[in-house]
């Protein structure tokens, strides 16, 4: 997909002085623009739909120049064929759901993406005759993904598709999201802090932080790294783990990570799941304890240690474990003493199935 | 005393008020949205400057502002000339004086209600639309012009009933010549001055008060109506 490759490369600076200076280039499928909030990744939305222009750089989409700040070219936003998704919907209060969906037809007419099919693939028979005051916020952004989707753009941008909404709410949205790819090979690029919807949605990510690129590659290994890096501005690590494979096993849920067998309470709702647990729930021992309680044991070797002291804690030392993700643990420093641990030390880390959250 | 009849110089008084307020509205409106959303919108080098002078017909005394006009606009003036040279027509003098007077007394107070109006509706709605392919010129007739319609109601019954009411900046450059440019405000001052017009005087302070009811009855109505169909939604 030639049409869909993306090229940025923008400087912008707020009079606030907030710096962007980016580049990074995308070639289709779904893309992410990954970072804490403030990092400049709405910026670079509104760089690529034109509602910004850059002070410098070009941004480039396929063979279309869209602005170009050396050779003084910028097509207009209305111009751009690229259609963006706000995060907060932005519907037109005076216009009937129909009417919305249609606002941007007038121009581009019916292309490949079909009235009807849209209306179709995200559910919006029932509401066509309402107006946006009264919808959810869930339909609201249904409505304005139908209504981005019918412009035919050849990118979709959204900024953070999932936020705000209730549990229930971000699966059916991401259903949604994944619909419209595989019907109509949608390229798209979503603006997100959260790292589940960026593992759960798109393939390649581009880590920002302080208006600049510090990462970018395929999206499970670069947002690893991408907690290590984060760790010293934050209060600590969390810890995020992909369960592939699960099934059901009797009382419990059994899946794998990598090849190590992991467990989970109670019934799990698909084969790939994420769980949170904290640092602090995960133990370390040098060699493996055959019976033990826990029944979550990963074998993995120490990948960093980061001290950190804060004035309620005192000193703590974050264990980083690669067990094929990276895992953090959170131990005392006369323990990473004791235990001798050091980069490479070969470990078993333990965790209380209880100690986890299913994350959806 | 007589019945509460008009005699036909007061009806004249009367629709030529009528005519002029009507007139510099109409021929406001549209300036006066454009500028309001120019200035509600953008940020340039020498805005307030701009509001400065948009905001003088507010505080300068209506005679000082007719005054200027009539130097503006009288057949030695630069606009009055070229206006009379090339287009034939005279200003100073005639009910088009009147009209000129009135929308540019009210055209501040025009600028004012649709600005507020506006500021208050979500200016990235139209950033929306722009990204749905449509031309600023369509953004602003389908997006900006629907939402802010209570301040253009607003700014046009306000920008009417100031224009009733408008007295110095007419008598400089329109003077009081009755059945042209004599408007409801010149014809109560004449009639007071006049022996016996207390009279004439009176009917038409009456007429006044219920024409400025009116204009804001309408607004009302319209206002509310417009909120029953937002509230419906």
């Amino acid at each position: 997909m030639r049409d869909a490759r993306l090229e940025f490369r923008c400087c912008y600076e707020y009079r606030s002085g907030f710096r962007l200076d980016a580049e990074f280039t995308l070639e289709g499928g779904i893309c992410a623009l990954f970072g804490p909030s403030g990092s400049g990744k709405s910026t670079c939305l509104s760089l690529i739909v034109g509602l910004l222009k850059p002070q410098a750089g070009a941004i480039r989409m396929g063979d279309t120049v869209l602005v170009d700040c050396a050779g003084g070219h910028c097509i207009p936003s209305h111009r751009r064929r690229i259609g963006m998704v706000f995060q907060d919907h932005l519907l037109f209060p005076h216009r009937s759901v129909a009417a919305n969906l249609r606002y941007g037809m007038a121009r581009s007419g019916e292309g490949t993406i079909r009235f009807d099919e849209v209306v179709d693939v995200l559910e919006l028979g029932d509401l066509l005759d309402r107006y946006p005051a009264q919808l959810s916020g869930g339909q609201q952004r249904r409505v304005a993904l139908g209504r981005a989707l019918l412009t035919q753009p050849r990118l979709l941008l959204m900024d953070e598709p999932l936020n705000g909404l209730e549990e229930a709410l971000r699966d059916r949205i991401l259903e949604h999201l994944q619909r419209v790819h595989e019907h109509w090979q949608m390229p798209m690029l979503l603006v997100s802090h959260d790292q589940v919807a960026v593992r759960r949605l798109a393939e390649h990510v581009v880590v920002l932080e302080r208006g600049s690129v510090v990462d970018q590659g395929p999206v499970n290994q670069t947002l690893d790294r991408a907690t290590l890096q984060t760790l010293s501005t934050h209060p600590g690590p969390t810890n995020l783990l992909r369960i592939e494979q699960v099934h059901q096993v009797g009382d419990h849920s059994a899946g794998r990570i990598g090849d190590q067998p992991f467990y989970l309470r109670g019934r799990v709702p698909s084969s790939t799941v994420y769980v949170r647990c904290a640092p602090s729930d995960v133990a370390l021992v040098l060699e493996d304890v055959p019976v033990i309680s826990m029944r979550n044991h990963l074998r993995g070797s120490v990948c960093d240690i980061v001290c950190v002291s804060s004035e309620s804690a005192g000193e703590v030392v974050y264990v980083a474990i690669d067990v094929g993700q990276v895992l953090w643990a959170q131990v005392t420093p006369s323990a990473c003493r004791e235990m001798g641990l050091q980069k490479g030390t070969r470990v078993v880390c333990l965790i209380k199935a209880s100690a986890m959250d299913l994350v959806t | 005393m007589q019945g509460f009849w008009l005699d036909a110089s007061e009806w004249q008084a009367v629709c030529l008020s009528l005519r002029v307020a009507t007139v510099a509205v109409l021929c406001s409106l549209p300036p006066a949205t454009l500028l309001a959303w120019w200035l509600a919108r953008k940020d340039f080098p020498g805005k307030s400057a701009v509001e400065t002078v948009l905001n003088l017909p507010l505080v300068l005394p209506p005679v000082v502002t007719g005054y200027l006009l009539l130097v503006l606009f009288g057949t030695q003036g630069w606009l009055g000339r070229v206006l009379d040279q090339w287009l034939g027509v005279r200003i100073v003098f005639t009910w088009r004086g009147a009209a000129v007077a009135s929308a540019v007394i009210a055209f501040p107070l025009m600028v004012r209600a649709i600005r507020v109006a506006l500021a208050g509706m979500d200016a990235r709605l139209e950033q929306t639309a722009l990204t749905l392919g449509a031309h600023p010129i369509r953004v602003f007739f389908t997006v900006t012009l629907p939402l802010a319609r209570h301040g253009l109601i607003a700014g046009a019954i306000l920008g009417f009933a100031r224009s009733i009411g408008e007295f110095g900046a007419t008598i400089m450059i329109a003077g009081s010549i009755p059945g042209q440019t004599r408007t409801m405000p010149l014809y109560i001052f004449t009639a007071i001055e006049s022996p016996d017009g207390i009279a004439r005087a009176q009917r038409m302070v009456i007429v006044s008060i219920l024409i400025a009811a009116g204009a804001l009855i309408v607004g009302e109505i319209l206002e509310r109506r417009a909120r029953r169909q937002r509230a419906m939604r």
